[in-house]
């Protein structure tokens, strides 16, 4: 599966487009999502990327200090980016 | 439309809010002011700083919020308006700085000072809560409502600095009814629960619903508001989360708790959600329940107001933790029917004043915005149709057909929609003059010459581009009459004159054309300096014979510098020949008339527009010409022995006077054989730099408009060409550039004489 992409503008627009991707990924095992342009984030793609991550069996999201930051201010740095969630 | 189309018309908005802002504040200076005068000043700040936190200029954001709440005092009478004037003046100057640093980047201007200023005028001195936009008074105003709900609009603007498609949102004015409607009752329960806060931390839970995101509303920029007051989230809650296959972008499913230290007071944070109102579920306590998503659709929201009009029960049970009593939570729905009975009392009077200075302001009327590209491809067509009638007309004539009623009908037409094309892009001038007090300010800080401004003809319109144009050589002169025309309070007492001058801007429409006029009351020109300047500089020979006006056209004389000879002021680095240069790129022209101890008037002749003017079709060596109207004098066809030769040039005797004769076709470098010059006629011409000269030309055939088409796009800049038109026969003529062609074939030397 390769990786998806995600754009630097992450708002709620973005995440409906690129749900059909996450939502074929689902059963193929792990996902790799390249995060590293993202410079803004939306409520929308935290909720997309956390489903992910509890839909998926691995997600591993690459991600950029924009959405390491919102997922500090969110309190989701542990349910995104951890290996082992809690 | 893209983000940054927007932003270019959030600024296009900061102009017009700062053009509206101060006009008011000048009507407050002139104590012409009524009620919504400083309400107008107000929603001009107040739409500036909505936009600014949308788009994310902090500096800009900051600075409004203390402008307008200062204003919003002042607006509620809570302090007195008269003495404030200067400092809301100076705080507008610093605004439109703040606006341009916003635009154009760079160092953003310091005003810290003025914020200070600003601060200490303000009503309440908010104190202890510098956060609050507007502070709650003690004791609640007349109309309490009103204000700060429309204050707490604004912030909620700022809940989206990313998100570029939100800004149907812009529209602040719009909204205000909305706001008003969804706030004062949030705001009179936060006055009700007054008691102190505790000093504990707090918790709140918060989950942001569909309607948070819709219209490019994004909660987490309201978390980051409360991280900003010290918040600190302690648990997300993604249990509501469906997998992926169910997943809906447009549902919120998150909840948040977060923990506030105790200096917040739980209205600070009602207040970042306000604006989102219902669509944020926001509970207080730590041991409160998390509110419950909406996932569904409106459908199933509905019932929820049914619950209760009485804000007691709510539908989540509230356990109060901290010790500050729970108030019923502002953005629950079941609030929702209460503000909705009071939006039509608190929005009206809003609505309905806007609505009154609209009208107040001139722009009563339906308005769209339009991309100007577009408005100049229609005058670009209007001109392509100017010519294909012109075209057709003369086909028709060679063919014997003439006096047709249709064509007729077509011509009349075709001047009409030219006509209600360039009134698209027409402006009036008053957008120019609204700029003038802020330099006038400027000025009288810094040479202490209080000037009084009187404007006519603000209403005059004329085309975008020259008003665009306008701008900087109009600054220029404002500056030079004040800083050389007016004398010093002192002077002018002594000469029996006002201390304080003035300064006259008058705009008026005269055959064609525009008439734009600054005028001072000053000491005029000190013609004798301005000789001997102008000798001592090397442009005159001392024994020299210049008439007045020809000594007054010197200080337009490139290199000519008054500003360094009268006072060190100046030196703004545009020349008076620089004012001049663009004045007469505007196919404009500038005199001067100036009389001792009376003062200086400088005359701008401008186009109404850029793309069409009058000229004269004139035909050399069988090439068809323009010679520009507006520096025609008059024609003549020469007798024998009014043409003389002096040394090489031919001198033309006009009625005892001696004008040199350029012949148009030597200058053009036409072949082909020369008509003898009595045969010819001559075009007694006005120039800006040379005075007056007669053009021989072979014979003029027609008068007419004619559409200007750039040679410099389309070609390539030719000395003594301003351009090129396309004639009724298809033909392409060169528009002659009078200026040029006779200061070119006359030569600098003998210029200075002239």
């Amino acid at each position: 599966m390769s990786p998806i992409t995600l754009p630097a503008r992450c708002d709620r627009a973005t995440v409906e487009s690129l749900l059909p991707d996450f939502v074929a990924a689902v059963g193929t095992g792990a996902l790799r999502i390249d995060a590293s342009q993202v410079t803004h984030v939306g409520q929308a793609l935290l909720q997309l990327l956390v489903s992910a991550r509890r839909s998926i069996e691995s997600v591993t999201i690459d991600a950029s200090p924009a959405l390491r930051d919102a997922a500090a201010v969110t309190g989701l740095t542990v349910e995104l980016f951890e290996e082992t969630r809690a | 439309m893209t983000p940054e189309e927007i932003q270019e018309i959030f600024f296009v908005e900061c102009e017009e809010s700062l053009a509206a802002a101060e006009g008011g504040l000048a009507a407050c200076k002139a104590g012409t002011q009524d009620a919504d005068t400083i309400n107008a000043v107000f929603r001009a700040v107040h739409s500036i700083k909505g936009g600014a936190g949308a788009f994310g200029f902090a500096a800009l954001q900051a600075y409004t919020h203390t402008f307008e709440t200062l204003l919003s005092d002042v607006r509620d009478g809570l302090v007195e308006l008269p003495p404030l004037v200067d400092l809301l003046l100076r705080a507008l100057d610093t605004l439109s700085d703040h606006v341009n640093v916003a635009r154009d980047g760079g160092a953003p201007p310091d005003d810290v000072m003025l914020l200070q200023e600003l601060s200490a005028a303000q009503a309440a001195n908010a104190g202890a809560a510098p956060a609050e936009p507007a502070p709650v008074q003690p004791d609640p105003a007349p109309v309490p409502a009103p204000a700060p709900a429309v204050a707490q609009a604004g912030d909620a603007d700022e809940e989206d600095p990313d998100f570029g498609d939100a800004f149907d949102e812009l529209d602040l004015d719009a909204m205000f009814g909305d706001m008003a409607a969804a706030a004062p009752a949030p705001e009179a329960e936060a006055e009700a629960e007054a008691e102190p806060e505790a000093e504990t931390s707090f918790h709140v839970h918060l989950r942001p619903h569909a309607g948070a995101m819709l219209n490019g509303g994004e909660p987490l920029l309201l978390l980051r508001e409360i991280v900003g007051l010290g918040g600190e989230c302690v648990m997300c809650d993604v249990s509501k989360l469906p997998p992926l296959d169910t997943l809906d972008p447009c549902q919120g499913y998150l909840g948040w708790s977060f923990r506030l230290p105790g200096g917040v007071s739980q209205d600070a944070v009602r207040e970042i959600f306000d604006f989102v109102g219902d669509d944020c579920s926001l509970i207080f306590g730590e041991a409160a329940e998390m509110p419950p998503p909406m996932i569904s659709a409106p459908a199933q929201a509905i019932p929820a107001p049914a619950f209760a009009p009485a804000p007691a029960p709510a539908p989540v049970p509230v356990a109060v933790a901290a010790p500050a009593p729970v108030a019923p939570v502002a953005a629950a729905p079941q609030s929702a029917p209460a503000p909705a009975a009071v939006a039509p009392a608190a929005g009206a009077p809003a609505t309905a004043a806007a609505a009154a200075a609209a009208v107040a302001a001139g722009n009563g009327g339906q308005s769209i915005r339009i991309d100007l590209a577009k408005l100049d491809r229609l005058i670009d067509s209007v001109g392509e149709l100017v010519i294909a009638q012109a075209m057709m007309a003369q086909r028709l004539s060679n063919e014997g057909v003439t006096a047709n009623e249709e064509l007729t009908l077509l011509e009349t037409l075709t001047r009409d929609i030219q006509e209600s094309a360039m009134s698209i892009r027409a402006q009036p001038i008053g957008t120019v003059f609204s700029r003038v007090p802020r330099i006038l300010r400027e000025l009288a800080s810094s040479t202490g010459k209080h000037v009084r401004l009187e404007l006519i003809g603000e209403a005059t319109e004329l085309d975008k581009t020259v008003i665009e144009r306008l701008g900087e050589p109009l600054t220029h002169l404002i500056r030079n009459a004040v800083d050389h025309g007016i004398e010093p309070a002192e002077e002018r007492l002594a000469a029996g004159k006002q201390a304080d001058g003035t300064l006259t801007l008058s705009a008026e429409h005269r055959s064609g054309r525009i008439l734009i006029k600054i005028a001072d009351d000053g000491k005029g020109i000190d013609r004798t300096r301005v000789f001997a300047k102008a000798v001592e500089k090397g442009l005159l020979s001392p024994d020299a014979q210049l008439s007045p006006e020809e000594i007054d056209n010197l200080i337009f004389a490139p290199g000519f510098s008054t500003a360094a000879s009268i006072t060190s002021v100046s030196g703004r680095g545009v020349g008076m020949d620089v004012v001049r240069q663009n004045v007469k790129d505007l196919g404009g022209r500038i005199t001067i008339e100036s009389e001792e101890g009376k003062g200086t008037t400088f005359t701008l002749t401008l186009p109404l527009t850029l793309a069409i003017s009058d000229g004269m079709i004139v035909s050399v060596a069988n090439e068809s010409m323009v010679v520009p109207l507006a520096h025609v004098v008059e024609c003549l066809r020469p007798k024998a022995g009014e043409l003389q030769g002096l040394g090489q040039r031919s001198m033309f005797n006009m009625r005892g006077r001696f004008i040199p004769v350029i012949s148009v076709r030597d200058v053009i470098g036409a072949s082909g054989p020369s008509r003898e010059s009595d045969n010819g006629v001559l075009i007694v011409v006005d120039t800006e730099s040379a005075g007056q000269a007669a053009l021989l030309v072979d014979d003029i055939c027609d008068q007419r408009q004619f559409v200007i088409k750039s040679l410099d796009t389309h070609f390539r800049a030719v000395d003594g060409v301003a351009g090129a038109t396309i004639l009724g026969n298809g033909q392409v003529a060169l528009i002659l550039d009078v200026d040029g062609l006779v200061g070119g074939a006359m030569g600098e030397p003998e210029r200075q004489a002239a």
